[in-house]
């Protein structure tokens, strides 16, 4: 235990969440701002070292584990609570920022959390606390996709809970540090799984599109920051060095990519985005040099500020208008214009334009994997920064915002509300500033690396990259044109083979049961059973029945004798009876006391 | 219109000229000290995704947009 300022920053969140139902109107806005402002204060104030920690037996579980990469991740937590609470601030049902404070809470819990268990226990926090998030949007597909996001998350979660036993079981520790890539065992890939489903590493990513896409608007903007964050956070603590994490981060990278052409759902291909970009960040941890590691938290900080910021554009415009799928949209520039040039800088900071914070922290990464000289893996990360770029820059606001004279519906001819307006505007610079002055980042950083991100170079780099990307998006421009389908991803296995199974069941079980069994049943089963039953019976009449009505008729003849014997009416038989039965008391009561002594 | 575009290649092309000047401090591989490399391979890049995920999508992935609701749609009632 260290001695030095510390408060859990989740506390504030957890009693704001039983506070906020008792306040109204002004007072509930003020709180509403001030409560995430405290927790933001508090975090940079803590000082590094280990707190609150509890001692069950041999078990030590510490809930308060801050150094310089909890404290960067807590940081950009409460940050991110602060923006995204101003953008639900117009909500008239209080559930929605009751819950995501409970999600926020739970993230800053596994962010500070020095074991295992600990983890484990704000980990599905986070789960049951997101999954409200998604409910809340209140219809039908929302309904489904949050049943399906909570039995995936369960999957995983007990994938992490059987890793943890084990490893509790060979080691005797639970102390949640970095794992030996040479001689890992199955407890701590089963971990690994866990932690790899929260941060959407295909194939076990399907449930990110299906929940961002279904979540309320202001769910999913919180929704967007935390999981995979807290995931790649989780990663980077346990897994630095793990060759497999450079593979499979780089294929996040590049599926991200290929999907959201597919997409025409626009906060479904923002979804596929983040899986993009954490691939970068799964990439950063695999590589696991001081370099790439500082990527990996330098871009996890500036993601969550432009990924949200990306959500709270698209999202107001599906809270203005009604809708989010490309198909459906276009022309909007006349009515929502504050909402395009927000979402326009959410897009530019997200594919690293120079002055935005994509820029500063992406090429971290890229860096890293170039310093390693790991070539593919730096070309394989640079192409799908073309293809970010390529979506989130350019498709999104054009088909949203552009593309068509006029919208294809009758809009509602206004902006966002205020609120959302003040933390898109707030959110778009803190984007600019991280882009403007990286040493503000750069000084949260868990290692002490140098790195200059603004040499002509890289800046002319990135401009040839863009341009040129820009480029072949208005050439190709035909083949981008928005079609109302979908693109099958892996979620099909569970969303179609869940039918399959039934249908299963309903034709090839059920034929089976009324076939088969019924058959042998009635042929072989059933007779066999009258013969028992029949031979029970007789030998229930003849044979137990005897035995019983013996027995009764023979008491019966005894207890008349007996009470002729005992109930004479004779009364010197009653007093000598009673005098025996005095002397045999007296004789035992002088023995007793006789053996006492 | 055309004053936009003509705009739009001056700058493209300039960009690939100026990197003829560009001094190369860290060379990773060997694109680096090619001008103008990353400028083809930003093209081919943003081509081929386009090109390749297109492909995928019309050959094995696209579905209409209620694929998955036929399936489920004898239970409907009962929710929101």
């Amino acid at each position: 235990m260290s001695s030095g300022f510390f408060i859990h920053p989740s506390i504030f969140f957890f009693a704001g969440m039983a506070v906020l139902p008792f306040l109204k109107g002004i007072q509930r806005n003020v709180f509403l701002v001030i409560l995430p402002l405290i927790a933001l204060a508090t975090v940079v104030n803590i000082d590094p070292g280990q707190y609150a920690s509890l001692k069950i037996t041999t078990l030590e579980l510490i809930m308060g584990r801050a150094d310089k990469m909890s404290l960067m991740f807590a940081h950009v937590f409460t940050l991110m609570a602060l923006l995204g609470t101003i953008y639900g601030m117009h909500l008239k049902d209080n559930w929605q920022i009751i819950a995501a404070w409970g999600y926020v809470g739970s993230a800053l819990g596994c962010v500070f959390a020095g074991d295992y268990l600990t983890l484990f226990l704000f980990w599905e926090g986070l789960m049951v606390t997101s999954v409200c998030l998604v409910f809340l949007r209140k219809n039908r597909a929302s309904l489904r996709a949050g049943y399906r996001y909570f039995l995936v998350h369960t999957a995983g979660g007990l994938a992490l809970l059987a890793g943890i036993f084990l490893l509790y079981y060979h080691t005797g520790s639970l102390a949640f540090g970095p794992f030996e890539p040479n001689n890992a065992s199955w407890a701590v890939y089963l971990i690994m799984a866990g932690f790899l489903l929260n941060a959407a590493v295909p194939p076990l990513h399907a449930w990110l599109p299906d929940a961002y896409g279904s979540a309320t608007v202001v769910g999913s903007v919180f929704m967007c920051a935390y999981t995979t964050k807290t995931a790649v956070y989780a990663l980077a603590r346990a897994f630095p060095g793990f060759e497999i994490l450079i593979v499979l981060g780089v294929i996040m990278a590049l599926y991200g990519v290929v999907y959201a052409v597919l997409e025409n759902d626009a906060r479904r291909l923002l979804s596929y985005h983040i899986i993009s970009q954490v691939g970068y960040m799964v990439t950063g941890v695999g590589i696991g040099t001081a370099m790439s590691l500082s990527g990996t938290c330098a871009h996890a900080y500036a993601h969550i500020l432009y990924k949200a910021l990306l959500f709270m554009g698209v999202g107001a415009v599906l809270e203005v208008t009604g809708k989010s799928k490309f198909s459906e949209l276009g022309g909007l520039w006349r009515y929502m214009p504050y909402s395009l040039v927000f979402t326009l800088i959410g897009g530019l900071s997200i594919s690293a334009f120079p002055g935005f914070s994509g820029f500063v922290s992406k090429s971290m990464v890229i860096a890293g994997a170039w310093q390693s000289h790991l070539i593919w893996a730096a070309l394989g990360l640079t192409l799908a920064s073309a293809g970010t770029f390529l979506h989130t820059g350019l498709k999104v606001p054009y088909f949203i915002w552009f593309w068509k004279e006029r919208p294809p519906f009758d809009p509602p001819k206004k902006e966002a509300p205020l609120n959302m307006q003040i933390a898109m505007g707030l959110t778009a610079f803190f984007c600019i500033f991280i882009g403007v002055r990286p040493q503000a980042l750069y000084s949260m950083l868990p290692f002490n690396v140098e790195y200059h991100p603004y040499t002509l170079y890289h800046v002319m780099e990135s401009w040839q990259i863009l341009l040129f990307t820009m480029l072949g998006f208005f050439l190709l421009i035909k083949k981008l044109t928005p079609e109302p389908l979908i693109g099958l991803d892996v979620d099909w296995f569970y969303r179609k083979g869940g039918g399959l199974f039934l249908k299963f069941c309903k034709g090839v079980l059920a034929k089976v049961e009324n076939g088969l069994i019924m058959n042998i049943h009635q042929t072989f089963f059933l007779p066999l059973m009258k013969i028992i039953a029949s031979f029970c019976s007789w030998n229930d009449q003849k044979v137990v029945d005897g035995i019983v009505d013996g027995t009764a008729s023979s008491t019966l003849t005894l207890s008349s004798r007996l009470a002729n014997a005992l109930q004479s009416g004779l009364l010197y038989r009653y007093l000598a009876a009673m005098l025996t039965v005095l002397a045999a008391i007296i004789g035992a009561t002088l023995w007793l006391t006789q053996w006492i002594k | 219109m055309f004053f936009v575009k003509a705009l739009s290649y001056t700058i493209l092309v300039l960009l690939v000229v100026t990197d003829l000047f560009v001094p190369r401090e860290h060379p990773h591989f060997i694109g680096d000290f090619i001008p103008g490399f990353w400028a083809v391979f930003g093209f081919t890049s943003c081509a081929m995704i386009i090109v390749v995920s297109k492909w995928l999508g019309k050959k094995f992935l696209f579905r209409p947009e209620n694929y998955y609701e036929d399936e489920n749609s004898e239970e409907t009632n009962g929710y929101v």
